[in-house]
């Protein structure tokens, strides 16, 4: 599962604060509920009492209660309230005007003292139903037995529960509602932060910043500030070893120079050691090819995209300058905004290599054409880069034996070899292709594909 | 012709230094840098061969000062490392052509050659003035189609006259541009030498190819050819 941090602890938050608020209200439920009826068993028992208090015993031993009672809902009938008593055979000898044509089954045959609950259902309503044995003393000194039993319907009970939990479970989900509102912002502004590391490095990628900002969280500090180490390091670390590269260029070819200097001079007294320069020359280009391969930096993380045709135009310049006896007509076709992530340098040999061939192979025109074909969708996108001239072309087996590892691709053509052969390596450092074929100026054409 | 060479290898130094001038041109060498830069300020050079990898005062930094100076001399730069920023920074920072090494001695004084006659205006490696032809790459000069036979500093003369045709060139000039700097500065030479010339290339006093210039030196008075 590949879920943003943000959904993942939004997700687990709201679970757990679902669960809890749910217990909780289930919990208070039943608290609420246990004692709604632990008061309606206490109201009971104080009607018993009450009973009681008015209920008289004659001399005939019989019981008697008032017909006004001081509670009014035991003489309305159906009233909610009922009241019956029982003598110790289970008859009974009073009920209350409440009952009037219910006959409700209630406790009977309670020992003296004891109290009996029961849930009854008197007129279709759940009721609950307490029983109270009591014991009463005659003239003649005999206890007489009698059960006092009271019940109550449970529908008010009921009501007043289901409003209670109306109130409850309402209070509870606006508390849910709110808590995960707020909960979200508390997400979204803690990971902020983290948002804006994805958005910085993004920038970095399109070139609008060299490194990541300032002022970040504790926490992620140590993740930025070595992000930004990264990146200053591996352009001098790149700098650095180029510079190594160039120092050992420049201490394995002034030997060269000099030894091919003397081979010359031998030649002029003997003109059949040709050979040896011939080996010098190889290994100077092995030495350049190599050392170039070295020096490709490749696709490198976090690397900005650099821009092309700054490179191509001062490429042009110093061609120009360099075959100024040509009078080169060189046409540049590169829009101003284009763009490639590539290490300059390498972006550099490319077109370099690319348009010195053609410079030195061309009559008199060269063509430079780059176009990126996917920057419709936005995106940096993959890079064409074709350069054409009218000179004799390619000799036909060049295209098909590209790339030439550390070899001329052909003695009738040096230069185009050499040169061609480095661009092969680099275009394979990008993953990219090269084409080779004749153009509509009648000369070389060779158009890579850099991919994005 | 005179140039400048700054080079820190002494071996590739004085091979290219003794074959410069064996060719005719007059060549001070520098080892370094900082030797390089004194020596472009001081002597009036015609061309400047600066490897890029010198100690003390990096190639780069010794083209940007002599353009920073105001100096307009063509330069070549020697470079080892074949890298295309290089050359390209090499070349915008003032320099005119470069070479990577190892290098063909007869490439180096071809691109030399290219740059003093470009320097000086010239397209071709061949000057035309009517009859009198300068083949510049060849060192050979012509009138009329027939081959005139000069020593090298008296073709030298010639060519530093013809290079700058219409302009009055003093014979110290001709001397700087001449002679390597420990050579016996005799205005006189240039004299003896002008004298051969004017007979050797028009034995009849029709042409009049070098004009003196009095109290200024010497001027060459053809008008170069069209094409």
């Amino acid at each position: 599962m590949n879920l943003s941090l943000q959904t993942r602890l939004l997700f687990a938050a709201s679970l757990v604060l679902t669960a809890f608020l749910g217990l909780t209200g289930v919990t208070l439920d039943r608290a609420f509920r246990e004692s709604a009826e632990a008061g309606l068993r206490d109201r009971l028992q104080a009607h018993v009492y009450a009973l009681l208090a008015a209920a008289e015993l004659t001399d005939e031993g019989q019981l008697q209660l008032p017909s006004a009672l001081p509670e009014a809902r035991f003489t309305t009938p159906g009233s909610g309230l009922y009241a019956q008593v029982y003598d110790a055979r289970g008859e009974m000898v009073w009920n209350s005007g409440s009952t009037l044509g219910l006959a409700p089954e209630l406790p009977q045959n309670v020992p003296a003292g004891q109290r009996s609950y029961a849930n009854v259902r008197i007129a279709d309503n759940d009721a609950i139903a307490l029983g109270f044995g009591t014991a009463w003393e005659n003239g003649t000194g005999k206890l007489l037995p009698f059960t006092f039993s009271v019940a109550e319907d449970l529908g008010a009970l009921a009501a007043e529960v289901a409003a209670f939990r109306r109130t409850l479970w309402s209070w509870l989900g606006g508390a849910a509602v709110l808590l995960l509102l707020a909960q979200g912002s508390i997400l979204r502004w803690s990971l902020r932060p983290l948002r804006r590391v994805g958005r910085e490095l993004h920038a970095i990628e399109r070139g609008q910043r060299e490194r990541l900002g300032a002022d970040y969280p504790q926490e992620l500090d140590p993740l930025t500030s070595g992000i930004n180490r990264f990146i200053a390091q591996e352009q001098a670390r790149l700098e650095r070893y180029r510079n190594a590269l160039g120092d050992l260029a420049h201490s394995l070819k002034t030997p060269l120079a000099l030894l091919r200097g003397q081979l010359d001079d031998n030649r002029r007294s003997a003109p059949d050691s040709g050979g040896a320069a011939d080996q010098v020359d190889r290994m100077a280009e092995i030495i350049e090819y190599q050392l170039q391969r070295a020096a490709t930096a490749g696709r490198r993380p976090l690397a900005a995209p650099v821009a092309l045709a700054p490179i191509v135009s001062k490429v042009v310049a110093s061609l120009d300058k360099v075959h100024h006896s040509k009078g080169v007509d060189c046409t540049v076709e590169i829009a101003p905004g284009l763009r490639y992530r590539a290490e300059e340098g390498d972006l550099y040999e490319l077109i370099g290599n690319l348009l010195d061939n053609a410079y030195k192979w061309c009559e008199s025109r060269v063509i430079v054409h780059a176009w990126q074909p996917g920057t419709a969708t936005g995106g940096i996108g993959e890079l064409r880069l074709r350069v054409e001239d009218d000179g004799p072309g390619l000799p036909d087996d060049l295209s098909v034996e590209l790339p030439i590892r550390g070899q001329r691709a052909d003695s009738a053509t040096p230069g185009h070899g050499i040169g061609l052969a480095m661009v092969a390596d680099l275009v394979a450092a990008y993953g990219g292709s090269l084409d080779a074929d004749r153009g509509d100026l009648g000369g070389a054409r060779i158009e890579l594909k850099l991919p994005d | 012709m005179r140039l400048l060479l700054v080079e820190d290898e002494a071996g590739l130094r004085d091979q290219l230094a003794s074959r410069l001038q064996e060719a005719g041109y007059s060549v001070s060498s520098a080892a370094d840098g900082e030797e390089g830069l004194y020596l472009a300020s001081e002597y009036p050079f015609d061309a400047a061969i600066i490897d890029l990898g010198l100690p003390r005062l990096p190639g780069i930094e010794v083209i940007k000062r002599i353009r920073a100076d105001g100096t307009p001399f063509p330069i070549l730069i020697l470079t080892a490392r074949g890298r295309w920023q290089d050359k390209v920074e090499g070349l915008e920072a003032g320099a005119d052509d470069y070479l990577v090494k190892p290098f063909q001695y007869e490439e180096l004084e071809a691109r030399v050659h290219a740059l003093l006659r470009r320097a000086a205006g010239w397209a071709s490696s061949t000057l035309a003035f009517g009859p009198l032809v300068l083949d510049t790459r060849g060192k050979r000069v012509t009138v009329d189609g027939n081959a005139v036979d000069l020593t090298a500093y008296e073709y030298n003369v010639l060519e530093y006259l013809a290079l700058h045709a219409g302009k009055a060139i003093s014979k110290s000039e001709l001397t700087e541009h001449i002679y390597d700097q420990d050579f016996d500065r005799d205005s006189n030479v240039i004299e003896v030498f002008v004298g051969r010339l004017r007979r050797k290339l028009d034995p009849e006093g029709s042409l009049a190819p070098i004009e003196t210039v009095r109290g200024q030196g010497y001027r060459f008075a053809l008008t170069a050819s069209p094409g």
